[in-house]
């Protein structure tokens, strides 16, 4: 059947080269950008106009693509294959090897450690695992060719990142979700990523006071590293693959920190999800932004979510140890039956699995809680990652330092 | 003498290609799942390599054509216009405007047998 596929101008570049790489010469239109939440006079105007691509008046190009014999190159396509790099890189100096990082897009902009051999091979002794296993796939779109990663390549990642051996089966978790931090929308997506078990505490991470801040080694870098390897592995290039239109500086560590479990009144995020409390797993979030922080008893959240989005949508709750103790005082036991309910009365027809979620966070200095509109999306187990002997920490770990609980007032804060 | 600058050899950290690509949703899927990886339907170089176009209309004069907006914003009201530029310019073509029930990222086997079935040629848009 001929068929003439019309894009807005906008993506003319980014649907010729994803037909390219798919084999398919397909004959595209492309009226000028936006069509959407534009006047009637102006879609008219397109349509008697011009497409600012080819130059071409709008119609006649549409006519052709169902009318114009089909060409000997469009009766035997080709798919584009991607080529394989090579594991090194040239050797240079270690000026122009930031600066090759840098102005390839590789980075996300900060300074990077450069992932020699040597600490590449070190950072493998966080695991295990092969360094040829192949962990996963990923691509920020939907339609480019995913690309694959070994444990390797992972381990690059890391070392870009500024992590340590033990921080290495976390982004290793984090990779084989084949979940980028940072999917390719318009609409500019933020994720989050929370760490339950045990080995929050072996690794140092923040769970408590200041845990979305950046206040902690572990946190910083783990969350960073998701960034990395989604610019890396799900092959980042703004414009043309990433199109995000303002962006979003979530981006740049994700919100990643641990569940405050051993404050929190309520089980842990991986125990509502099914995972024993000893186990260790990542939880993976996805939403646009923060919306607003709110404090008060349960019927406050419902007001919050109905103020943000009045027809339904997704919530996360991020809340200080103290908001799940006042509302477990509320006779909220199981928060989430406390999702439930809130999905019941905002508006039980968008009901969905993991519409409403509950992360404690935070080091009890305020009954506070964020409201964000992010969905849960999955739970990854970190334990195969972790090598048999456990958790590989330097004789000295790196740690900044620990948040002081102010107890007696000398903070000058009152509760 | 002049100053020696060590050189450094650094590992490639971009992924290796994998023949592996994301494709439009399963009816009856919803529509988040297209940025969804762990559920999004996968495609092969091997698929792809099937796909060929259709032979071209020698003239739309006398076809039907059906007009398929996608579900973007504006994409509906775009092939309204473009229904009314083919009444008023050309009258010899019958259009039927479909609008997707299901959202821009997900298959609609029902409606591509519907165009197969009674039309010669099809217009999807407004993507982006």
């Amino acid at each position: 059947m001929p068929t003439a596929p019309i894009v807005t101008a906008r993506f003319a570049e980014y649907v010729q080269r994803d037909s390219r790489t798919h084999g398919m010469y397909l004959r595209w239109s492309f009226p000028p950008y936006p069509v959407g939440w534009v006047s009637r006079e102006t879609i008219r105007g397109y349509i008697q106009g011009n497409d600012p691509v080819t130059g071409v008046p709008l119609t006649q190009e549409i006519i052709m693509a169902l009318t114009q014999p089909l060409t000997e190159e469009e009766k035997h396509p080709r798919i584009e294959k991607r080529p394989e790099h090579p594991r090194l890189l040239p050797p240079d100096t270690e000026e122009n090897l930031h600066r090759l990082f840098l102005e390839n897009g590789w980075t996300d902009g900060l300074p990077i450690v450069l992932p020699t051999e040597e600490r590449v091979a070190e950072m493998l002794t966080g695991t295990d695992h092969a360094p040829d296993e192949v962990v996963g796939m990923m691509s920020v779109t939907t339609h480019e060719e995913r690309l694959k990663y070994t444990v390797e390549k992972v381990a690059v990642i890391a070392v870009m990142a500024g992590a340590r051996p033990e921080h290495f089966p976390v982004i290793l978790a984090l990779a084989a979700s084949g979940r980028p931090s940072m999917p390719s929308s318009t609409t500019s997506w933020g994720s989050m990523m929370v760490v339950n078990g045990p080995i929050r505490n072996e690794i140092g991470m923040n769970c408590g006071l200041g845990a979305l801040s950046p206040v902690n080694y572990a946190n910083s870098v783990i969350g960073r590293a998701w960034t990395l390897m989604s610019i890396n592995f799900g092959d980042v290039r703004p414009g043309i693959t990433f199109t995000a239109s303002t962006g979003n500086n979530i981006n740049y560590n994700n919100m990643c920190c641990g569940e405050n479990e051993e404050l929190s009144v309520w089980a842990p995020f991986h125990v509502r999800k099914g995972y024993k409390p000893n186990e260790n797993t990542v939880s993976l979030f996805r939403g646009w932004s923060i919306l607003t922080g709110g404090m008060g008893p349960g019927q406050k959240l419902i007001d919050t979510m109905k103020r943000m989005s009045p027809f339904g949508g997704s919530f996360t709750f991020v809340v200080d140890p103290l908001v799940a103790k006042n509302l477990k005082k509320e006779g909220w036991d199981d928060p989430e039956k406390l999702a439930e309910s809130l999905v019941d009365e905002m508006n039980p027809r968008f009901k969905r699995p993991g519409m409403v979620n509950f992360v404690v966070v935070g080091g009890e200095m305020n009954p506070l809680y964020l409201c964000t509109d992010y969905s849960y999306f999955q739970t990854v187990s970190i334990d195969p990652w972790i090598p048999k002997s456990g958790v590989r920490k330097d004789p000295r770990p790196l740690r900044m330092p620990v948040p002081v609980m102010c107890k007696d007032g000398s903070c000058g804060i009152s509760h | 003498m002049g100053k020696v600058t060590k050189r450094l050899q650094v590992l490639d950290p971009r992924g290796q290609p994998s023949g592996i690509y994301g494709r439009g949703l399963d009816p009856d899927t919803m529509p988040w799942a297209i940025h969804d990886p762990v559920n999004q339907p996968r495609a092969s170089v091997a698929e792809f390599a099937n796909l060929q176009m259709a032979p071209r209309l020698d003239s739309l004069e006398g076809k039907t054509v059906y007009l398929v907006s996608t579900g973007f914003a504006g994409s509906l009201e775009f092939m309204e216009e473009l229904q009314d530029w083919f009444r008023r310019n050309m009258p010899g073509v019958k259009t039927v405007l479909r609008n997707k029930k299901t959202s821009m990222f997900t298959d609609e086997p029902e409606l591509w047998a519907e165009i197969k079935a009674n039309g010669d040629a099809a217009i999807l848009g407004v993507g982006g």
